[in-house]
C-alpha cells in the first residue's frame, strides 16, 4: 500500500516536473530574422550568381552585372553601358563594385557609366541622405567585399566556422551608372538568407540584398513613410 | 621517475622471495556447481587488506596480526557475502568460500567492491584525479543505444558540433576541452579515427558494454598524450560465470533499429569463457533545419558491430584473454536546400583487436603484457550532384599498435605500486597528406597507491615518454585523500598532460574550396606548400609570422582539482568539486599569408594560453524505497589568455566591440568576453530513478540543461564572443524510459522517449527531435 503511495507520490512529481518544464521551454527555437520590406526599397532575393563553381575549380566566377532601377541582370555584352548600376564578382560573387568608366578597378571602366559608391557605417533605414559630392571624391571605393579591416567589407569570415557574416549596419550610398542616388544593403550570400549559417557547404552564393534608387535626381534617399 | 626505478626492481625481486612474518589467511573459492571462480575480491573489512582469487581459484592474504576479523567477499556476477575467521600468529588459516552466482547477471552488473580487471592493473576509479563510473544497469535504465547518448547527460560533459569542420564534426566536449583533448579507451587500450580532433561518439554501441569509466582531468600520467582533458574508458564484457544468451530488438522513430544479439558461455571445465556480441543500428537521422528540403542534420546512417572476448586458463598462473571488435558504418545524406543537391557519403571501418596475457603469481605479483592492434579507415566526400564533381573531404586510413607490459604488487599491505612499459607505433595515410606519415613513442610509466592510515590516502605517479620527433617528456601527477570524520572525506590532486601535435597539424595541405578558399598548411609542409604557392602567382603578401612556422611544440596542461564527498548515511551524498585547467602551447591556426583573391593561408603555432576552470558539484539522494534522485552541476569559465591580453592592450581588432544598442564602436572590457565558442557556463541535470523489484518495473526521468552558449561571431569581426555575437539559446532535454519483466526475467519490455518535448534548434544540428522507442528483450538462461 504505501509502495503504491509512493509510486503515486513519484508520478505526481514527474508529472508536475514535466508541466514546469513544459512551461519555461518553447519546444522550437525559432529563427529572428529581420524585416527588410519597409514599403519603398526594393528587395532581392536569392539571386543566383556562379553557383557550382568553386575556388579550387581552376576557373573564375563568372560575373554579373545587375541593374538597380529594373531588379534585374544584364547581358555581359553591355559591360560597356549604363545598362547596369553593379557587377558581382570574384570569389563566390562576392566582390561588389561600381559601373564607373573612369575608374580603372571597374568592370565599366571605358564606358560612360558615373557610378560611384561609399560605405556608410549606419543602419540602412537610418541612412537618409547621400553623402555630398566632396565625400564621394574623398571616401569612394570602387568596391565592396570580404572586410580585412579595410572597415568597408561587406562581410567578413568567422575563424572557426570559416563562414562568411554580413557585417551590421553597413549601408552602401551609391551613384548609379546614370547618375542617380542610391543606399544598398547586402544581407547574405547563402540561399534563403539565413540569420545565421549552420553548414560549411550552405549553397552559395545566393545574394540576398535591399536596395532605394531615388529616382527624382535628389539626395533624399529617407525609406521612412 | 628515477626514484621509482629501484621499486619496479624490487617488485619482481620480491615475486621470488617472501617471508611469513604474522598470520596468513588463505582458500578456495568455488560456485554453486564446485567450480573455481577467478577474480573474486577477497577483502579483511578491519584492515582493508586483501587479495583477489587466482585462475584456481586461491587466494592467499599475508602478513596479518592475530585477530577477529570479517571477510567480505565479492565478484562480479555472484552474490556478494559476508564471513567471519580467527587468524593466529604464525598460523595459516584455511577459509575456503563457496559463492552463489547471481542470476541475471546480463541485466544486473553493478560495481560491488574492487575486481580483478584483465585489461588493466590499475583501476581507473584510483587514479589521482576525480573519477565516475557509468554502469550497465544505469545505461539500460535510460535506454541508450550508442555512446553519445550516454555521455552526453552526464554532468560537466557535453556533445557539440565543430561547424568550421564540416556537417559530420561531432565531439566530446569535457570540462571545456575540445574533443580532440580526450582520449577514448576501449578496455584501457586507446581507440583512434578522428574528424579534424572530432571523435563521433555515435559510431560506437552500448550493446555490450559492462561499464564506462570516466576521470576527469589531465591523465597523461597514466595514459600519455591526448589524455589533456581526461579519458572515457569503454569497458566491455570481463567476466563471465555461467552459458546465457540475450535477443533484443528496439525500433521506433526515425525507423531507428538496434538490434542485438549476445551470447556466453564458460568453456573446458571453466577454464575458458567467452562471449560475442551482434549489434546493428540504423536510423533515419534528424533534420533540424528547415532551410533543408531533403537531407538531415543529425545524419542517417547503419552500422554493423561484432565484439568478442575469450578467456583461457594456461596454467595456475597464467591466462590470455583476446579481445575483439569491429564495426562498420555507413552513411548517405542527399541533401538539398531546394535545390542544389548535394551526396554526403561516409563509410568507416573500426578494427580493435587485443591479445592479453596474464600472470598472477603467489607472491601477489600481476603482470600483464599486452599487444593492442587498431586500424581506422574512413572515406567522408560530397559531392556537387549538379555539376558532378566531388568536394575533397576526409579519407584515411590509421594504423595503431601497441605492446605494453605492466606489473603491480601490494607493499607492506597497503601500497599498491604498479609499473608499465610499453611502445606504439602509428602510421597514417591520408590523402590530404603527401605520402604516408609514421609516429612512434616509448613509454615508461608508475603509480603509487597508499592508504597510510584508514584515513588518509595518497596517489601519486608519473610517466616518461619518448617520441619520435618531440623527444621526452615527464607527466608527474599526485592527489591525496583524507577522512575528516566519517562523513566527511577530503580530496586534492594536480595531474599533469600533455598532447603531441597530430598528424594533421604538420602535414594538412588542405584548400576549403567550399567553404571560401581558405588554405590551411601543416608546419611540416608549409614552406614547400607556400612556396607552390607563390609560384602560381596566388599569394599576395606573406605575414612576419610566416618565418615562424616550424618546430610545433606538444600542447600542456596541468589540472588542479580539490573537492570533498559529505554523505552523512546512506541516503544522502554531496560531492563538490573545484577545477582549474591551465593550457600552455595551445596550439591555433593563425593566418601567415593573404591570397591575390583576398583569401587566407592559416598554418598551426603554439601561441594560446588557455585556461578552463570551474566546479562540479554531484547530488544523491535516496528519497524513498526505491527511488533515487541525482543531480549534477558544472559551472565552467573557459577563456583564451591571449584574447585577454590583447582586450586590455587593445591590440588590433580585440580593442572594439560593436555595440548594437548605440550603433557604434566603444572601447572592448574583458567583461565584454563571453569565452571560448561552444562552452555554457551552466550545465545542470536532474535525474529520477525508480525501481519497484516486486513488480520488476524501473524507471528514469531525466532533464538536461545547458546554458547558453557561444555559437559564432556576428555584427563585425573583433576576434573573440561579446555579448552581441551569436549564441546558441540555454534549453532543457527532458528524457524517460520505463521497463518491466516478465516471465521471471526472462523477458523484458522498454518504452523510451528522449527529448520528450522535442526541442529543436537550427543552431544546435546534431540534436534530434523527439525519439519514441519500444524496445522487447529476451534473455535465455537456466532457472535456479
Amino acid at each position: 500500500m504505501t509502495m503504491k503511495r509512493n509510486l503515486y507520490k513519484t508520478l505526481k512529481m514527474i508529472v508536475f516536473a514535466i508541466a514546469t518544464m513544459a512551461t519555461v521551454s518553447s519546444c522550437t527555437k525559432d529563427e529572428v530574422k529581420p524585416q527588410l520590406e519597409d514599403g519603398k526599397s526594393v528587395i532581392i532575393k536569392d539571386l543566383p550568381g556562379d553557383v557550382g563553381n568553386t575556388v579550387g575549380s581552376g576557373r573564375p566566377f563568372a560575373p554579373f552585372y545587375f541593374k538597380l532601377s529594373t531588379g534585374a541582370k544584364v547581358d555581359t555584352a553591355k559591360k560597356k553601358t549604363t545598362e547596369w548600376d553593379i557587377a558581382f564578382a570574384k570569389e563566390y560573387n562576392s566582390y561588389v563594385s561600381i559601373n564607373n568608366g573612369t575608374d580603372d578597378g571597374s568592370f565599366g571602366n571605358g564606358g560612360p557609366g558615373q557610378g560611384a559608391m561609399v560605405a556608410v557605417n549606419q543602419a540602412y533605414d537610418k541612412v537618409t541622405t547621400a553623402p555630398s559630392d566632396e565625400d564621394f571624391a574623398k571616401n569612394a571605393i570602387t568596391a565592396a567585399g570580404w572586410d580585412s579591416g579595410n572597415g568597408n567589407g561587406w562581410y567578413f569570415y568567422d575563424l572557426n566556422t570559416h563562414l562568411a557574416i554580413p557585417v551590421k549596419n553597413r549601408t552602401y550610398v551609391l551613384r548609379t551608372a546614370e547618375g542617380r542616388y542610391a543606399k544598398l544593403e547586402l544581407v547574405s550570400m547563402y540561399k534563403g538568407a539565413p540569420a545565421v549559417v549552420t553548414d560549411l557547404n550552405w549553397p552559395a552564393p545566393y545574394f540576398t540584398f535591399r536596395y532605394y534608387v531615388q529616382l527624382d535626381g535628389s539626395r533624399n534617399l529617407s525609406t521612412k513613410d | 621517475m628515477k626514484r621509482f626505478l629501484p621499486l619496479i626492481i624490487m617488485l619482481f625481486y620480491s615475486s621470488l622471495t617472501y617471508a611469513q612474518i604474522t598470520g596468513r589467511l588463505s582458500g578456495t573459492v568455488t560456485d554453486d556447481k564446485g567450480n573455481a571462480v577467478e577474480g573474486v575480491a577477497i577483502i579483511l573489512i578491519q584492515t582493508g587488506q586483501g587479495a583477489s582469487t587466482n585462475a584456481k581459484g586461491q587466494y592467499t592474504i599475508e602478513k596479518l596480526k592475530a585477530g577477529a576479523y570479517n571477510v567480505r567477499v565479492s565478484a562480479i556476477g555472484y552474490k556478494p557475502a559476508m564471513l567471519k575467521t580467527t587468524i593466529r600468529d604464525n598460523q595459516q588459516t584455511i577459509l575456503p568460500v563457496n559463492i552463489e552466482t547471481d542470476v541475471n547477471t546480463l541485466t544486473e552488473v553493478g560495481i560491488t567492491g574492487k575486481h580483478y580487471n584483465p585489461d588493466n592493473l590499475i583501476d581507473l576509479q584510483r587514479t589521482p584525479m576525480p573519477s565516475t563510473v557509468i554502469t550497465r544497469k544505469q545505461i539500460e535504465e535510460m535506454g541508450s543505444r550508442r555512446l553519445d547518448e550516454v555521455l552526453r547527460e552526464q554532468t560537466g560533459l557535453a556533445i557539440v558540433s565543430d561547424i568550421g569542420a564540416g556537417a559530420r564534426a561531432v565531439g566530446l566536449q569535457m570540462q571545456g576541452f575540445d574533443s580532440g583533448y580526450t582520449m577514448i579507451l576501449i578496455d584501457g587500450q586507446p581507440m583512434t579515427g578522428r574528424n579534424s580532433g572530432n571523435f563521433d561518439l555515435s559510431r560506437i554501441t552500448v550493446a555490450n558494454i559492462e561499464r564506462i569509466e570516466i576521470i576527469k582531468g589531465a591523465s597523461s600520467c597514466l595514459f600519455g598524450s591526448e589524455a589533456m582533458a581526461g579519458v572515457v574508458n569503454i569497458v566491455t564484457r570481463q567476466h563471465i560465470s555461467q552459458a546465457q544468451g540475450l535477443a533484443g530488438i528496439r525500433y521506433g522513430s526515425f525507423n531507428m533499429v538496434d538490434a542485438n544479439l549476445e551470447g556466453e558461455s564458460p568453456f573446458a571445465n571453466g577454464r575458458g569463457s567467452g562471449y560475442l556480441a551482434g549489434n546493428y543500428y540504423r536510423t533515419d537521422g534528424f533534420n533540424s533545419n528547415p532551410y533543408l528540403s531533403e537531407g538531415k542534420t543529425v545524419p542517417p546512417y547503419s552500422s554493423y558491430t561484432i565484439q568478442g572476448r575469450a578467456k583461457y586458463l594456461l596454467s595456475d598462473v597464467n591466462s590470455l584473454n583476446i579481445t575483439g571488435r569491429f564495426a562498420s558504418r555507413r552513411s548517405d545524406n542527399n541533401k538539398s536546400y531546394s535545390g542544389d543537391p548535394t551526396r554526403d557519403v561516409l563509410k568507416e571501418n573500426d578494427l580493435n583487436a587485443s591479445a592479453v596475457l596474464n600472470s598472477n603469481f603467489k607472491s601477489g605479483v600481476r603482470i600483464k603484457s599486452q599487444y593492442y592492434l587498431t586500424r581506422y579507415a574512413t572515406g567522408q566526400n560530397i559531392t556537387n550532384l549538379t555539376e558532378g564533381f566531388t568536394i575533397p573531404g576526409s579519407n584515411f586510413t590509421q594504423y595503431l599498435h601497441r605492446a605494453e607490459l605492466q606489473a603491480s604488487q601490494t607493499w607492506f599491505n597497503n601500497l599498491l605500486i604498479t609499473a608499465g612499459a610499453g611502445t606504439q607505433y602509428e602510421t597514417m595515410d591520408n590523402d590530404l597528406y603527401t605520402g604516408g606519415k609514421h609516429q612512434q613513442n616509448t613509454f615508461l610509466y608508475t603509480q603509487g597507491d597508499w592508504k597510510v592510515t584508514n584515513k588518509l590516502g595518497f596517489i601519486g605517479g608519473a610517466r616518461l615518454e619518448r617520441h619520435s620527433r618531440y623527444g621526452g617528456s615527464v607527466t608527474p601527477s599526485f592527489g591525496v585523500n583524507y577522512q575528516l570524520v566519517k562523513s566527511l572525506t577530503l580530496r586534492a590532486a594536480v595531474s599533469t598532460g600533455f598532447k603531441t601535435p597530430d598528424f594533421r597539424q604538420l602535414y594538412l595541405v588542405f584548400t576549403n574550396f567550399a567553404g571560401g578558399g581558405y588554405t590551411v598548411l601543416g608546419t611540416e609542409e608549409f614552406t614547400t606548400e607556400l612556396k607552390k604557392l607563390q609560384d602560381a602567382g596566388e599569394i599576395s603578401r606573406v605575414f612576419p609570422n610566416a618565418a615562424k612556422v616550424g618546430g610545433l611544440k606538444p600542447e600542456r596542461s596541468t589540472s588542479y582539482s580539490a573537492g570533498f564527498s559529505f554523505a552523512p548515511g546512506t541516503r544522502f551524498k554531496l560531492d563538490v568539486n573545484g577545477f582549474y585547467n591551465n593550457v600552455r602551447n595551445f596550439i591555433n591556426t593563425e593566418q601567415v599569408a593573404s591570397k591575390t583573391n583576398g583569401q587566407q593561408v592559416f598554418s598551426y603555432f603554439n601561441i594560446d594560453r588557455a585556461f578552463l576552470t570551474g566546479a562540479d558539484v554531484g547530488l544523491t539522494v535516496k528519497a524513498t524505497k526505491g527511488l533515487t534522485v541525482s543531480a549534477g552541476y558544472q559551472l565552467l569559465y573557459a577563456k583564451d589568455r591571449g584574447v585577454i591580453d590583447s582586450i586590455k592592450a587593445g591590440t588590433g581588432n580585440y580593442a572594439n566591440v560593436y555595440d548594437v544598442n548605440i550603433s557604434n564602436d566603444r572601447r572592448s572590457t574583458t567583461a565584454d568576453y563571453f569565452g571560448l565558442t561552444n562552452r555554457s557556463r551552466h550545465m545542470a541535470n536532474i535525474r529520477l530513478s525508480y525501481e519497484y523489484e516486486p513488480r520488476g518495473i524501473t524507471a528514469s526521468f531525466r532533464v538536461n540543461y545547458r546554458g547558453k552558449y557561444g555559437f559564432m561571431e556576428a555584427g563585425r569581426s573583433n576576434g573573440f564572443l561579446d555579448p552581441f555575437d551569436t549564441y546558441v539559446s540555454g534549453y532543457y532535454l527532458l528524457n524517460a524510459a520505463i521497463q518491466k519483466t516478465l516471465m521471471n526475467k526472462h523477458f523484458a519490455v522498454q518504452v523510451t522517449v528522449d527529448n520528450i518535448l522535442n526541442y529543436r534548434d537550427m543552431l544546435m544540428p546534431a540534436q534530434s527531435g523527439r525519439v519514441v522507442l519500444l524496445s522487447l528483450n529476451y534473455r535465455f538462461f537456466h532457472n535456479q
